[in-house]
């Protein structure tokens, strides 16, 4: 446990020292909702799932590039050689680098969900609650799989065209999921009227937080 | 005898088509230095991570402690301690903050404490609270050496450690050295060409076909006295 | 590989084959409501069922090959990957041109077709990666944990669509097409045609596995040639 906190610590701490994970997040989401408000027209249809729709879009995207910065970074600067050599866990050293990205992630959503709720004129009074646990899940979901990919995209060729390639089709249960639960709240909905697709998520993060947990020492060594 | 620190059987190593290493054998007992010289990409930087158990061989296994690398548990990465060309230290994070950082990734008691001394050891104390950005490359190798050794590892794996250094921090790296070969620390360390620590001894080594053979060159001789880079430093 | 069992196999493939056609195109009677179009039915749901069973020979290959590490199994995983990528994409073809008379258009993300086109996009993200990366043991072991994270994804993919799709009904009638199979006869017909397809399956599994077998062979042969060049100080 202690391992897994100085971990994560350590990470949030360079993120705050200019890590730029969360500026690459939320400046990608809110560029990819700009392009969407002028692509869409907003007036057709029904504006929460419109928004909703936007929302993921941009977050799904931002991911693809900013959720693996955590492993990226850590390779880059030669220091994931020298968490390998340590005693530490693999699997915690997983644990750590998913919810350092997960909390980029869920930063990012925030900002990336109040521009989109301003964005399409939608009122603030809508279910936040069912909102926030929406993409707090698919936050932690993307993040799973980010981290675990992003091992074998920094080890194989070509690994960075290979990533987005390889997560979304591994997330579209989570995306389906998401994008119901979040534009039934930004209808105002509550969120037992959500449960089933919340219930997808739950189990989605559960599945591939396990599974990330397990194989990740599998593809994160060296040769 | 006490059981070797290091003991490889038919080691080798192939990154795809080319071979590294081939047949090596290697051996180091408890309290011991070697040096092991050769060109670049002969395989000594290769060697040394086998031994920390990053790298796996292709053929043939090392022991490590007694126990075969590739199957290397917590218990065994926490004696080991390693230097190599890249430094292992966070730019954004102070010389403090990247020592207790390591510090606690080992599990190390009293980390704040245990950082403090060796900042002080290596003479970095006045830029503890320093960026490693702005560290100059032989104070960043002295860091480097104090986030080596600072779990109190029994082997330590040296990858060029004077690469790069002044005669300051050459005779302050090579100090840490001896007293590491004091304490009963086993040192392994490659470099391009032999180098001799004053009151230090060492096993000179070199890798001649992907295999580590004893040095054979004459004005090398074993013991590693000549062509020393150390005079003591008047302190 | 065994020549007998090859032989023996694409036998019995041919003549399952045969006999399937002869049913599916002769003998079974033409569904009331869509007529001769139907008969797609009895290849587009065995393909399905070869290219999810695929998945999951994929899926088990890679846990072996993470946990015993022979080269077999990796070998075993993508022959599957390939040969299923095939079957599913005679699923999405067969699904298409069943679609288009009877519901006049070229595609509809009905539930079922949905779940294959993703587990199509997976099938191809594996490909890629083995056809872009290296051939070490490395991207073999990436290769099985994608097999592994991909066929514990596929249970979670149907639901999440199955419950999107009847959510939304407004795309399409709920697909009635062929599966209220009132004539005993269609039963048999289906059946026969999932050996066939299992069988034929079966055969270019095969095929595919004893290519890769030999690659590794011949792959092996060369590391070792290099090696004995190397040994000979060729290098």
């Amino acid at each position: 446990m202690n391992t897994f906190l100085a971990i994560l610590r350590k990470d949030l701490l360079l993120e705050l020292r200019g890590g730029r994970s969360t500026t690459a997040l939320v400046s990608l989401a809110l560029l990819v909702l700009v392009v969407l408000t002028f692509a869409l027209d907003r007036t057709a249809g029904d504006g929460p799932a419109n928004a909703a729709g936007a929302l993921w879009i941009a977050l799904v995207f931002a991911g693809m590039l900013g959720a693996t910065r955590v492993m990226v970074a850590e390779h880059e600067n030669g220091c994931l050689r020298a968490l390998l050599l340590s005693p530490v866990d693999r699997a915690i050293l997983y644990a750590a680098k998913l919810t350092a990205s997960a909390t980029f992630m869920i930063v990012a959503a925030a900002a990336a969900s109040t521009m989109a709720m301003l964005f399409f004129n939608l009122e603030f009074s809508g279910s936040l609650a069912t909102l926030a646990v929406a993409l707090t899940l698919g936050a932690l979901g993307f993040s799973a799989l980010a981290t675990l990919l992003a091992a074998i995209s920094i080890r194989a060729r070509g690994g960075e065209l290979l990533l987005p390639l390889l997560i979304v089709p591994l997330f579209v249960p989570a995306l389906i999921a998401g994008v119901k639960a979040s534009a039934a709240a930004l209808a105002g909905a509550p969120l037992a009227a959500a449960r089933e697709w919340v219930g997808i998520l739950i189990a989605f993060d559960i599945l591939f937080v396990t599974a990330g947990y397990l194989l990740f020492e599998h593809v994160v060594g060296e040769e | 005898m006490a059981a070797a620190v290091i003991e490889t059987h038919a080691l080798g190593k192939t990154f795809g088509l080319t071979p590294v290493l081939q047949e090596t054998e290697f051996k180091l007992s408890p309290g011991r230095g070697a040096i092991v010289i050769g060109g670049n990409g002969c395989g000594k930087s290769t060697l040394l991570a086998i031994f920390a158990g990053l790298v796996a061989p292709s053929e043939g296994y090392a022991l490590v402690f007694g126990e075969d690398t590739r199957r290397f548990g917590p218990r065994y990465r926490r004696r080991i301690g390693m230097m190599s060309h890249q430094s292992f230290l966070y730019p954004d994070l102070t010389a403090r903050e990247n020592l207790e950082f390591y510090a606690r990734l080992y599990q190390v008691s009293a980390p704040r404490e245990v950082a403090e001394s060796w900042l002080a050891r290596l003479g970095l104390a006045d830029w503890a609270g320093d960026r490693v950005r702005t560290f100059s490359r032989g104070m960043e190798q002295r860091l480097a050496a104090a986030r080596a050794m600072i779990h109190g590892p029994s082997l330590l794996l040296l990858d060029e450690p004077f690469a790069g250094l002044d005669p300051d921090g050459v005779a302050r790296v090579g100090t840490l050295i001896k007293s590491a070969l004091e304490e009963g620390c086993s040192i392994v360390a490659t470099a391009h060409t032999p180098f001799g620590v004053e009151g230090a001894e060492f096993e000179v080594y070199e890798i001649v076909r992907g295999q580590v053979v004893p040095c054979q060159e004459e004005d090398a001789p074993r013991r590693g006295r000549l062509r020393s880079l150390l005079r003591p430093r008047p302190s | 590989m065994n020549r007998r069992l090859y032989g023996a196999l694409g036998l019995s493939a041919l003549s399952a084959m045969l006999v399937a056609l002869y049913m599916v195109f002769v003998w079974v009677p033409t569904e009331a409501d869509q007529g001769i179009v139907q008969r797609i039915f009895y290849f587009h749901v065995p393909c399905a069922w070869v290219a999810f069973a695929s998945f999951g020979l994929v899926a088990i290959a890679g846990i072996f090959y993470l946990w015993m590490g022979a080269q077999i199994w990796d070998d075993l995983g993508y022959a599957a990957v390939e040969i299923g990528m095939l079957f599913c994409t005679l699923v999405l073809i067969t699904g298409s041109l069943w679609a288009k008379p009877i519901w006049g258009t070229w595609w509809t993300w009905d539930s079922r077709l949905t779940t294959t086109f993703v587990l199509w996009l997976m099938y191809g993200a594996y490909l890629m990666l083995r056809t872009v990366a290296d051939d070490t043991p490395q991207v073999a072991r990436f290769a099985a944990v994608i097999g592994i994270v991909a066929a514990l994804d596929v249970p979670v993919v149907i639901v999440s669509v199955r419950l999107w799709r009847t959510i939304h009904p407004a795309v399409l009638v709920t697909r009635q097409g062929g599966h209220g199979l009132e004539d005993p006869r269609m039963v048999v017909t289906l059946l026969v045609s999932l050996a066939a397809f299992t069988l034929l399956f079966a055969w270019l599994l095969l095929l595919r596995f004893s290519e890769l077998r030999m690659r590794t062979r011949l792959a092996t042969l060369a590391r070792e040639i290099a090696l004995a060049r190397f040994r000979a100080g060729a290098a």
